[in-house]
């Protein structure tokens, strides 16, 4: 288990880093991180001719919060945001989602946005910034833009990025007033890849109605999903175990067919969506009320 | 010519030692300051002049002829210095010999490859990643055929054989019957019978095989080091193996990072002296990775099919127990799996006292990774069919599942008891263990308790499960698959040096039990020393005296009795030459307290130290005759064994120890997860040489047993492709999955061993699984489902819960 | 290591201090970080277990953060501060955490020890009083096969014991 010959740059700037992509495309790779790609290179199953990695760029490792929301460079490791006690106490729903990540040992080299780049279907922070429409910033050759989360992940370990483009930053909106939310998830181990998640967010009318509802579940499907006909089903009802299993049972029945693997099958995982949904939203719910 | 050896204490009070320090104790041990500053050469530290390292190349079919192989352009690859393929293993050497026999291949598939994962052809070269880069340059033509993955399929007429001269994928097949079985089953009010699966997994010890070979051609020697579990044993296999005398064979064992039975090698071994010898005698190593561990190694065990049932009077008194066993070994019988299958024969009945058994054995042979031992070496799925079936029993008879047991246990007075099956265990009191174990959790709370919550719509399930544990394997209890001999050798030296300080020397290398520290223990309390002033040294296997090491729950007490009677013979010595100076005969010169003099008169006596240091250096004061030697070796086998008759049945393994476990799970049954909520363990194996370790090995177990009940397997599919080949889908228990236990220390002693002690090491494996289960299939009695395939796993249970929902 | 011709090696410089001490050496960039520790630096006590980042047994401190040494390269830690195994005792005097594991019988076969112990390490650095939470999310990121965990969550809350009396 030893990777493959490659050779390895460590550009200084963002212009340095898109040349060397669009100079050597197709053949490299961009290391972050390394949590996902590098057992993928002991494994030899990626044989990149170049890694271009990325630490040695200025200005793409820190994490600000405001009012606004929690604005991450892509190089941050995760373990500095979930250890961010400004973080911890403006946006705990980042917060709850960071510690699901694997373990402390691979949050303290892992990157935000290595893991929001490799897109892992079955992994927290791509389902947290389609939950929270988080805003992502890149670079590449023809400039910089500015990619909604709704139009991030678009297949399994596919975004869009172009080839030679490169995650600079995340930003996730904080939570709404008078809103609860929740992530589940149901995995072999602690600290394992998630058979099935989801990330709930719920505001609740003064009334007690459910007047805005977010859901997105991952681990079952190729992206992360969005339960949007759920969701409507929420909106304007109770607030209470009826209409959760409603949502819960709406949510899986719309999933097309999750992944079927040596863990878990198809119709598993699609109960699972179901059953979490429903613990989720009643979650939600109620941190909703003491919000 | 020598008077017979004196009995070896029995108990620590029969010590030469008014006060030991040492034994009995949980104290530190000798062998950690090493481990904790990593200082401790594990095999993958060694590096030695000119050494090559090896990567192997592997069949990623299940089933295919090798047509060709074509390895020129991995020769030509800058660094690679040796590559060698099935035609180098023919040329040079046998097909490793196997139990039941028959059933080996050579280290290189040569014809045709008969699972994924099996070795091909391997690289020597200056670096393991240069050497995995050679791999990519060889050329094999593989002609696929079909393969056979399923044990009931292998059974088949028309089956793919894994091995044709064979005839048919039948490895052994005998019935086994002890008692009047049929009078048993005829005469019942109640029969319980069901089938189970228990699907394969195996010891994964964090660290992998390693070994580094040298060929000397010229001296027709091989050298290995490596981290061998044991390593005279792997030495003889290898001299048949290369042709070789046993004494031209020099093995040198590693400490080693956990073992469990699963360490393997074999094969690693004999590729690197084949690359050994293709290079000009340059030493190659081997370090094997995870997953060739896992695809390739010595990872998986225990592939069964079971269809067991119980015979029971109307009170519940058991009178018959039938185990009908379907075993996949896998495609050859290189690993030694198939002794799991003969072990259930030394506690095939469990704790109970049940006249008539019988036991249908049938192990095949299906294109998926050779067995290998681990940890419990069989007993495990074993145990928890019985134990299954007595709960299951107890529900149909509406008795606790606690009073079924108690029903049946073999009596406190009823040793030393020989079960049907043959084996004699020691000593006992299974009621002792039980009741303590029922204390602890209080069992009527916890009843409650369960019941209060499943009003609440809550699963909770309690299990409660006893064993015996074998303790110091005989190779008599694997005669049934082929083994042969009786009695297994331990050895150690013991000597004491000019400047007075101690030395034993072992013929095995660390594995993580602390048997260094349990050996200084002994030995420091016999002369009453500082247990710093003992040092312990692994000898190879052409210095040590005769040794087998670690396995089958049996060093802790071989140890003992090899330290001790060492010890002895020295003391002999040493009263000899004290008995010169003294003046007196010998037989009024004795050891007490460090000091060697004459009976009842304190003041003619001397520090033993300053005996030795007359041998050594003051041979104008030794009397005429005395051995000068302050040194003495005593190799301990198990007294009383005797060889297996045609029905299987010896005096095997001699202690029973014996356990009771009780725990507490809970049911998600909308997410199917188990959680273990509490767990408790009475747990008697007579005297404790070291307490802590013995805890160790308990806790220890435990884990093991949690990976196996709810985690654990290795997945195959039809085709015979391995679908768990990464640490991301082989999934080992972290510390959330493992229970923190409470535990309570009986201590029957054992009447015929070194100071009572009982085998320690396998003990909560055997329970652990079972007691899970139990507890699992009691939470499922409200939805009338059983489950009966292991592991546990959130899909299986899963799949089961839906059934009670329809 | 023995140096062979061959003719793909793309070699960096690379540069880092390991338990205080500055080393320089040239590097394929595809060498794992446990590897240069362990082959070129010969610090052999940092273990390999699974080489795909699941088992914890490789971990060392990464500029003071545990890490994963077998899927992280060298290159990837050139300029930075290490610290392994064998920087944890002070000459022949075991660190706190070290003396834990010893007291506890924390180990058994040792191989997965150094990971658990620098990951302790990390912990005991950033707060003297961890939760409960805190010791488990740091001890889950390794796998032991011998202990069942007890005796080390046992020398870890031991360690934090000695830590504070220190």
């Amino acid at each position: 288990m030893k990777p493959p010959v490659f050779d390895y740059a460590t550009p200084a700037s963002l212009a340095e880093a898109t040349d060397l992509l669009v100079r050597h495309a197709g053949d490299a790779k961009v290391l972050s991180g390394g949590q996902s790609l590098v057992p993928l290179l002991n494994m030899r199953l990626a044989r990149p001719a170049l890694l271009v990695d990325l630490a040695r760029i200025a200005d793409l490792d820190g994490v600000r919060a405001d009012a606004d929301g929690v604005a991450i460079g892509a190089m941050t490791r995760q373990r500095t945001v979930e250890l961010s006690s400004e973080v911890r106490a403006r946006h705990p729903l980042l917060h709850a989602g960071l510690q699901l990540i694997a373990h402390p040992q691979n949050r303290n080299q892992g990157t935000v946005g290595g893991s929001l780049a490799h897109a892992d279907p079955a992994a927290e922070l791509p389902a947290l910034a389609l939950a929270l429409d988080a805003t992502f910033d890149a670079v590449g050759p023809g400039g910089t833009r500015r990619i909604a989360a709704a139009d991030f992940f678009l297949t399994y370990l596919t975004t869009a990025l172009e080839a030679a483009e490169i995650l600079t930053a995340v930003r996730f909106p904080m939570l709404p007033a008078r809103t609860g939310w929740s992530i589940q998830e149901v995995a072999r181990r602690h600290g394992d890849f998630a058979l099935a998640g989801v990330v709930a967010i719920v505001g609740l009318a003064p009334a007690g109605a459910i007047a805005s509802a977010r859901l997105v579940l991952f681990g079952v499907g190729a992206t992360p999903i969005r339960a949007a006909a759920a969701e409507a089903l929420l909106v304007g009802g109770p607030a209470d175990a009826a209409s959760f299993g409603r949502a819960g049972a709406r949510a899986a029945g719309d999933l097309e067919e999750p992944l079927t693997d040596v863990h878990a099958s198809a119709d598993y995982r699609r109960d699972l969506a179901r059953v979490l949904v429903g613990r989720a939203l009643a979650e939600a719910a109620t941190r909703a009320r003491g919000a | 010519m020598t008077a017979p050896e004196k009995r070896l204490p029995g108990s620590v009070a029969e010590l030469p030692n008014s006060a030991p320090r040492y034994v009995g104790r949980p104290i530190d041990r000798v062998e950690d300051p090493a481990l904790l500053t990593g200082r401790t050469q594990f095999i993958d530290d060694v590096v030695l002049p000119r050494m090559l390292h090896c990567a192997i190349l592997r069949s990623p079919h299940a089933h295919a002829r090798i047509a060709s192989i074509d390895t020129r352009e991995a020769e030509k690859l800058p660094g690679v210095v040796a590559v060698v393929t099935g035609e180098d293993a023919k040329r040079w050497s046998n097909p490793v010999m196997t139990v039941p026999p028959g059933w080996g291949t050579h280290c290189l598939a040569t014809e045709k490859a008969r699972f994924v994962g099996e070795p091909v052809a391997a690289v020597a070269a200056a670096s393991r990643y240069v050497a995995e880069d050679a791999l990519e340059l060889i050329a094999v033509e593989y002609e696929p055929l079909p393969a056979v993955a399923d044990a009931r399929k292998a059974l088949e007429l028309g089956s793919p054989l894994v091995f044709e001269e064979n005839g048919d994928n039948v490895m052994l097949r005998k019935l086994f019957t002890w008692g009047d079985i049929d009078g048993a089953f005829a005469g019942a009010v109640h029969v319980v019978q069901r089938e189970f699966r228990w699907n394969r997994l195996g010891a994964n010890p964090l660290e992998t095989f390693g070994v580094v070979s040298q060929w000397d051609e010229l001296a027709g020697t091989l050298t290995c080091r490596g981290s061998f579990q044991a390593q005279h044993h792997f030495a003889m296999a290898r001299a048949m193996v290369f042709n070789l005398p046993l004494n031209r064979v020099r093995f040198i064992s590693h400490p080693h990072g956990g073992s469990f039975g699963g360490k393997g090698g074999a094969r690693g071994t004999d590729i690197t002296a084949l690359l050994s010898r293709k290079a000009g005698g340059r030493p190659v190593k081997w370090i094997e990775d995870r997953m060739e561990y896992l695809a390739g190694g010595a990872s998986q065990a225990w592939d069964r099919h079971y269809d067991a049932a119980l015979a029971l009077d109307a009170g519940g008194k058991v009178l018959g127990f039938r185990v009908r066993l379907l075993d996949d070994l896998g495609a050859t019988a290189e690993g030694w799996g198939a002794v799991s299958a003969a072990k259930p024969l030394t506690s095939f009945t469990g704790c109970y006292a049940i006249a008539a058994a019988q036991y249908d054995l049938t192990i095949v042979a299906t294109n998926k990774l050779p067995g290998s031992p681990y940890r419990g070496m069989g007993p495990p799925p074993h145990n928890w069919v019985l134990e299954q079936l007595m709960d299951l029993a107890a529900r149909e008879l509406a008795l606790d599942p606690a009073e079924i047991r108690r029903r049946n246990f073999i009596a406190p007075d009823a040793f030393p008891y020989t079960i049907a099956s043959g084996n004699e265990y020691d000593s006992g009191d299974y009621a002792a263990a039980l009741d303590a174990a029922l204390a602890m959790g209080d069992y009527p709370a916890l009843r409650a308790e369960q019941a209060r919550l499943r009003a609440e719509g809550r699963y909770l399930g309690i299990g409660l499960v006893n064993t015996i544990e074998p303790g110091v394997f005989d190779w008599n209890a694997y005669a049934i698959v082929g083994q042969p001999g009786t009695g297994v050798p331990e050895g150690a030296t013991v000597g004491i040096d000019l400047f007075g300080k101690l030395t034993i020397k072992v013929g095995f290398a660390l594995e993580g039990q602390g048997q260094y520290t349990v050996a200084a223990q002994v030995l420091a309390d016999w002369f009453t020393v500082d247990i710093a002033d003992v040092r312990v040294i692994a000898l190879d296997t052409l210095s040590a005296p005769p040794h087998f090491g670690p396995g089958g729950s049996r060093l802790g007490v071989a140890l003992t009795g090899a330290v001790l009677g060492a010890a002895q013979r020295l003391t002999e010595k040493l009263v000899a030459v004290a008995a010169g100076l003294f003046r007196t005969p010998p037989e009024h010169v004795e050891l007490r307290d460090g000091r060697i003099g004459v009976k009842g008169r304190p003041e003619a006596s001397m520090p033993f130290q300053e005996v030795a240091q007359t041998m050594l250096a003051r041979s104008d004061l030794l009397p005429p005759g005395v051995d000068p030697n302050p040194e003495a070796t005593y190799v301990w086998t198990a007294p009383g064994r005797t060889p297996a008759d045609d029905q299987g049945r010896a005096k095997s393994y001699l202690t029973a120890a014996n356990a009771c476990h009780l725990v507490l799970v809970e049911i998600d049954v909308e997410t199917a997860q188990v959680h273990i909520k509490k767990y408790w363990i009475a747990d008697d194996c007579g005297t404790r040489l070291n307490p802590a370790n013995v805890e160790g090995q308990t806790q220890g177990g435990v884990a093991q047993g949690v990976g196996a009940a709810l985690l654990e397997e290795a997945v195959y599919d039809e085709d015979g492709q391995l679908r768990t080949s990464t640490f991301m889908d082989y999934l080992l228990p972290t510390i959330y999955e493992v229970p923190m236990t409470e535990k309570r220390a009986l201590c029957t002693p054992s009447p015929f061993t070194p100071l009572g002690a009982k085998g320690c090491g396998e003990g909560a494996m055997h329970t652990t699984p079972g007691a899970i289960l139990c507890a699992i299939n009691d939470a499922l009695v409200p939805l009338g489902l059983e489950l009966r395939e292991v592991p546990a796993s959130p899909q299986r249970l899963w799949t089961l819960l839906r059934q009670a929902k329809r | 290591m023995t140096k062979e011709p061959n003719d793909v090696t793309i070699t960096r410089r690379i540069s880092m201090t390991v338990n205080g001490e500055r080393h320089e050496a040239d590097v394929e960039p595809r060498t794992t970080l446990v590897d240069f520790l362990r082959g070129t630096l010969g610090l052999t006590g940092t273990h390999v277990g699974c080489e795909h980042g699941v088992c914890g047994a490789c971990t060392v401190l990464w500029n003071g953060k545990a890490v994963r040494s077998c899927i992280m390269l060298a290159v990837q830690a050139d300029g930075a501060e290490l610290k392994t195994v064998e920087g944890l005792a002070d000459g022949a005097t075991l660190h706190p955490i070290q003396q834990a594991f010893l007291e506890k019988h924390g180990l058994q076969c040792g191989f997965c020890t150094p990971g658990f112990m620098l990951s302790i390490y990390e912990l005991l650095g950033r707060t003297s009083a961890p939760t409960e939470e805190e010791i488990l999310d740091t001890l889950g990121g390794h796998l032991c096969r011998c202990t069942g965990y007890q005796s080390i969550v046992e020398a870890a809350h031991l360690a934090v014991e000695k830590m504070r009396t220190r």
